[in-house]
């Protein structure tokens, strides 16, 4: 049916690295004739692997969300902090842009990113021809946000370096913390074990 | 044979001499980007290179930011954000604090320097293929801009209850990232390459 001609028909392999196409079918462990880099005709395993990371990502984002990120102790009260309500606190002090500048980075882009490459992945394991660019456009989407996330990370480390005097106030770190960047870090290497080309391989390959 | 390209994204092969290339190519399938312009210089890389890391240094050796309350004064650098996830416990937050928004850029910095330098003068670095190799893996894990905005956050929280201010290397940080964005830009694998070929003749 198909009169799409693709390197695989053709025995040619392509550089992920620099992009140069490369005829070498018989190497036992072809590499890229330019900047040497291995070449495989689709990333090895990246389905199982991509699975299994975003398995365990999407586990994460549970502790990710529900426990604290951090304990504030002050003179008057002790506070615990999950993501979500550290969004709230930042609402109330009056700078709505930032705390919907966090919402977006800790909250709204790990579940997008966690939900399209589910999406993605369910249609690379029952691949069909139907919607192919928009999942081949949310699958860019997702690298080009992905790193996005980390935001609150970075506030956090800056929050509990500089808030440790102990006269006025302590913060302390949570384990929702660790959780959440796990999640970022497993979310962002889920998505660079994927190959996109197996949005668009046909069935018969 | 005419020449070929193959997409990285989709597996469609194009016949190079059927395609002109512009500014920037893309598949024709796919819409993924085939062909960008390597119009760049070497000396150019350079110096952003060499630019970015006095900027480095600066955004290291300064407070970030310095916080009052009380009469007393507390202020933190790059480096001792990362240490601040050690120090309470969390060593692997800290050490990917470190790694991305330290380590990975001037990783970054050191490796085209040492490429590019050679380069220059038509000659080649040492295992040059691994270096750029290595580079390009370490790339997408070089999150200055992030952290930019992360620090961003951290302000505004802190200045709901004492005096903050924000101190040099936050400015050179944010220079810093327009820096890495441009050398990002100006040192793709094909810009490089073509540079590496160009040398040769």
């Amino acid at each position: 049916m198909s009169t799409v001609i693709t390197g695989r028909r053709l025995g040619l392999l392509v550089c992920l690295q620099c992009n140069c196409p490369v005829r070498a079918l018989k190497a036992v462990h072809p590499r890229c004739p330019r900047c040497y880099a291995h070449l495989h005709m689709r990333k090895p395993h990246s389905l199982a692997v991509t699975t299994v990371l975003l398995i365990l990502a999407a586990i994460l984002y549970v502790p990710a969300n529900l426990l604290p990120v951090m304990y504030t102790r002050t003179l008057l009260d002790d506070e615990r902090d999950t993501i979500m309500s550290g969004v709230l606190v930042l609402l109330h002090s009056g700078s709505w842009p930032i705390a919907l500048l966090v919402f977006v980075a800790s909250i709204v882009v790990p579940l997008l990113k966690i939900l399209a490459l589910a999406i993605v992945l369910y249609s690379a394991w029952r691949p069909s021809a139907q919607h192919r660019q928009q999942r081949s456009d949310l699958y860019r989407l997702i690298e080009f946000i992905g790193r996005w996330s980390m935001l609150d990370i970075y506030a956090i480390s800056l929050l509990v370096t500089l808030v440790q005097i102990q006269s006025f106030a302590t913060i302390a770190v949570g384990w929702g913390a660790a959780a959440f960047g796990a999640v970022v870090v497993l979310t962002m290497a889920a998505a660079r074990t994927f190959d996109e080309r197996l949005i668009w391989d046909e069935k018969s390959g | 044979m005419p020449p070929l390209i193959v997409c990285p994204a989709c597996d469609l092969v194009h016949r190079g001499d059927a395609v002109s290339l512009t500014e920037r190519t893309c598949c024709a399938r796919c819409r993924a980007v085939l062909h960008r312009s390597r119009g760049a210089e070497v000396d150019t890389a350079i110096a952003i290179a060499l630019c970015a890391l006095v900027l480095f240094l600066l955004s290291n050796v300064y407070p970030l930011v310095e916080f009052h309350i009380n009469g007393t004064t507390r202020q933190t650098t790059l480096t001792g954000a990362a240490l601040g996830f050690y120090d309470a416990g969390h060593a692997l937050l800290g050490v990917l604090v470190l790694a991305t928004t330290v380590l990975a850029p001037l990783a970054q910095i050191l490796g085209l320097l040492y490429l590019l330098l050679p380069l220059r003068r038509k000659r080649r670095a040492r295992r040059q293929r691994t270096v750029f190799r290595l580079l390009m893996h370490i790339r997408p894990w070089t999150f200055v801009e992030v952290f930019m905005l992360g620090a961003l956050v951290a302000l505004v929280r802190l200045s709901a209850f004492a005096k903050v201010v924000p101190g040099i290397a936050l400015v050179c940080c944010g220079l810093l990232m327009m820096c890495l964005a441009a050398l990002t830009s100006r040192t793709s694998p094909e810009q490089f390459w073509h540079w590496v070929a160009r040398s040769r003749e």
